[in-house]
Formats: C-alpha cells, structure tokens, sequence
C-alpha cells in the first residue's frame, strides 16, 4: 500500500567565508553617452548573477539595467573576485559594485551642482538625469553630466571600490565569535508517497519559503530555488557515490549515478520572503546553495510521517527505506548509521 | 570509409567517414554543427539529442551511416536570420536555462514533442523531457516555456 506525509525542514546558511578573507573589488564608469560600463572579476555560471549585478549598478546611478555594460571575468583586466562560491556574488560583489558606482555618481553630483546651482547633497540620480530632489523638472541628462565630468570639469565619472565581509574571528577555546556578515533563513515542506512493499518513495510535491533579503531579481531567485531543490531531491533519495574497497569510485558515470531527471521533479511552490538586510546592496543577501539545504530533511520527515521509519542517512533508497520499515526497532539510530 | 548524403536542417550534406563515427561526431566534426553538445556519449544525458525522420534521438547513439538519405534537424536549424524559434523564444522569456549545456537536446526535444503532438499535458512534457538531464534549473522553467511555446505554436497566444 502507498501512504502519504508531510515534513518540514528548516536552515539557516550563511553568505560569505568563514571568517577568512573574501574580498570583491569593481570599477563602474559611467559614459558620455549616459551608459555606464561595469568591470567586475565575478564570472556568470548561468546563475544570473551578471543580470543581478548590472541591475545593482543601474539602480545606484538611476539608469536601466539595459545602459549598464558588463566586462567580467578576464584576469587580465578585471579586479580578482573570490568567485561565485559561498552564496557570495549578490552579496560581496554587489557590495563592491554599489560602492563603486556611488563614487561615479558622487563625481556626477559635483559636476551637476554648480550647473544646476545647488549643493551636491541636494541631488539625486533617476530616469536617467542627474536632479534636484523634490524638483524634478531641474535636472540633466546624466549622459550630458559625464560628457562635462570628463571634458569640462575633468574629473571623469568613475569609480572603484572593493568589499570584504567584516567578521569576528571565533575564540578557539569558547567557540565565540560572528564568524559570518549575514545569514540567510529558509523552511521547505515536501509531501511523499511511500509505498510500503518496494519502500520507493516518489516525492510529490514541495513548497519552499525561502528569505535572501531583497529579491533583486524574483525570477532568478525562483530559478536559483528550483535548481536548488532538484539537487535536494536528488541527494535526499537518489544520488550516491558508491566505491569499492580500494577506494575507487563504482559509478562514476551517469548511467548508475542517478540523479533527478524532470519525471522525478515534484511539484514546486516557491515563495520568497522579502526582508530587508541593512548590510547588503539594496538590502539583499544571496540565495544559491542554502536552495538544497532543507529539502533533504524536509522528504525524510516526510518519509517519518508517512510510514514511520526514520532514515539517518542518504540518500533514503527503497532498499533503506524497505528496511527502515521492516524493522521495528527505529530507535537504534546505529542501526542506519553508515558502517565504521 | 562509410559515404553518407543526408538532409540537415533542409540542406543536403555528404560526408566520408570511418564506419565508426556517431551521428553526433558527423555533425560536429565534419559539419562543425556544434550546438549539438557532446556530454556522457552513452545516451544518458540527452545534450546531442537530434530529431531524425521526425524523432527525437540519441545523435551519441546513432551511427553516421545510419542516417544515410534521412532528415536531420538539428539545434542550429530552428532559429531564422530574423527571428528565434518561438520555444528557444519561450526559453528566453522564462529564464530556462542556467548554465545552457543542456539547452539544445532540451530544445530539440521540446520540439519533438510538440511537432507530434501540438497540446500536450504537463505530464506528456514530463514524459518528452525526461532524456535530458539538467543539473542546474530543477526542470520547472523549462515545462512552463515548453507549454507557453505551445500555446503561441497553436496560435492561442501572441509571441512576447
């Protein structure tokens, strides 16, 4: 007989190193022609992150995502980055990205001061103008403003800036410290159907709460959330390493590695939790690994729920979960414990 | 030597080649088709996926003399000089892909499906992707694009 349950998992996951330096530096100018032109060392894995960070620069300098141009990822030319590891990019880069791009802009508010005659501090970058806050109507294009900085005033809108996320180093013997800038919180609930002759388990669906401070980009978000949560399923009840006594890898390929095609994919419900994070730029955190966090613990206790076996270690395959259930005993935690 | 005279994305092609060689090393080797990714070359992975008289296929799996005087459509066949193919249109617009190296056996076999069958269920498009393995996107973009590529295809709705 097939019989259904619901679990729950929940994560926090923090962004950034562990105590341990991990800077982003970025140049941002902005061109006579109003566009801008951002130079970053992150490198874009199809995550979105050259999207996200563009739109970062954009909304410093009151542009379109379209008018920032973005040179990544060349060593030769561009400031090193850390990489796209530890949930970092969004976070760190986007930093050092906003940074930079308010030194152009504080270049273009000095320019823009005298020609609009009034103080640097009054103005505001938006639309594509350099303005007077509350008088919209007195303003200049900012396309006009750089075209000035560079030929006029000869202070050329650009600006660098570099971020590295302030931590405390832990105290080796209390443990104290705040080894993280910032974290990130998520619960995912998964609902399964294990069938109790096979102990197969087919995962049907999951919805996922997921908070990365402000979703810059709420589709990429979502994207980063459903990947996330397929390498979940797949480390929840299908993918293993297996190796022989020598040590060598037993299914190195993907023929018995078996990972999450769309016919194993449950049905997902994202729900991004906007929060505002006062460190981060324009208040957002990150959101790429924390995705696979909860789901594997989320189907187990699904799992628990449904046929009351409880699974210690993964990934749940129907031969485990069959023994799990065969047996009576499920407080012998050693019992599914890995052998050694 | 193995001559082969084949019909690619409309165009009538010849080659000569060991007997050996894969529709997919034909492809890329000797036509520099290359959108048709070269991943596990056993048939678990779906990035060569091609369609053949109609079929979605393996090309890792098929040998170049197989397709002796059949049609073959490949990734690089969809797109115009103008225009994208309305389902590679559908993949833009819902952010489908991450990392793309599977993006053109899922294309192809999104096609493939919906040349048979031009309103297929949630579950059927489960079901024409499930040889093409993603590691990054977790599948869901991908069958939303697949059914709004279907709807435009029906002509239900307008291309974005």
């Amino acid at each position: 007989m097939k019989k259904r349950g619901k679990g729950m998992g929940c994560m926090w996951y923090p962004i950034g190193f562990t105590v341990m330096a991990n800077p982003s530096a970025a140049t941002v100018k902005v061109n006579e022609d109003g566009t801008a032109t951002l130079i970053t060392g992150t490198v874009e894995t199809g995550q979105g992150s050259l999207t996200v960070l563009g739109q970062i620069a954009a909304e410093e300098l009151g542009i379109s995502t379209d008018d920032v141009h973005v040179v990544s990822a060349d060593t030769d030319a561009t400031p090193m980055d850390t990489g796209a590891i530890a949930s970092r990019t969004t976070y760190v880069t986007g930093n050092a990205i906003q940074l930079a791009a308010e030194k152009a802009k504080n270049i273009l508010f000095d320019v823009a001061a005298p020609m609009l005659g009034v103080r640097p501090d009054q103005l505001e970058a938006k639309d594509r103008r350099i303005q007077v806050k509350g008088f919209p109507q007195s303003c200049l294009p900012i396309g006009e403003v750089a075209a000035h900085a560079q030929n006029g005033a000869g202070t050329p809108a650009l600006g660098s800036a570099s971020y590295n996320p302030p931590t405390v180093a832990m105290d080796p013997e209390t443990g104290q410290g705040k080894p993280f800038s910032t974290y990130v919180y998520a619960t995912q609930i998964a609902e399964v159907e294990v069938d109790e002759e096979t102990g197969e388990v087919e995962v049907l669906r999951i919805a996922a709460a997921h908070d990365c401070g402000t979703a810059i980009n709420p589709m990429l978000v979502e994207g980063q959330i459903q990947g996330g949560i397929s390498m979940g399923v797949g480390m929840a009840i299908q993918e293993e390493m297996l190796f022989d006594d020598e040590g060598r890898q037993i299914n190195p390929n993907l023929t018995n590695y078996i990972m999450p095609t769309s016919l194993d994919m449950p049905d997902l419900e994202v729900d991004i939790v906007e929060n505002f994070d006062p460190t981060g730029p324009f208040g957002a955190k990150g959101v790429g690994e924390p995705t696979a966090v909860a789901t594997s613990a989320a189907i187990c206790n699904a799992i628990y729920d449904a046929v009351g076996a409880r699974i210690y270690n993964l990934p749940a395959t129907a031969e485990k979960v069959l023994a799990a259930i065969k047996s009576k005993d499920h407080s012998d935690r050693q019992k599914y414990l890995p052998a050694g | 030597m193995t001559d082969v005279t084949l019909t690619i994305n409309g165009e009538e092609r010849s080659a000569s080649v060991p007997p050996e060689t894969s529709l997919l090393r034909l492809l890329r080797d000797e036509f520099y088709l290359t959108g048709s990714k070269l991943g596990c070359d056993v048939g678990d992975c779906g990035a060569c996926t091609v369609i053949v008289d109609g079929l979605p296929v393996n090309a890792c799996l098929m040998l170049a003399g197989q397709v002796d005087g059949r049609d073959v459509v490949t990734i690089e066949g969809l797109a115009t000089l103008e225009d994208l193919h309305p389902i590679q249109k559908a993949f833009e617009e819902f952010a489908s892909l991450q990392c793309g190296f599977c993006g053109p056996g899922v294309i192809i076999a999104a096609k493939g499906l919906l040349d048979r069958n031009p309103d297929p269920t949630k579950e059927e498009i489960k079901d024409a992707l499930s040889g093409n393995l993603c590691r990054c996107t977790g599948y869901t973009k991908m069958i939303e694009a697949v059914q709004d590529a279907a709807r435009i295809l029906r002509g239900e709705k307008e291309a974005a």
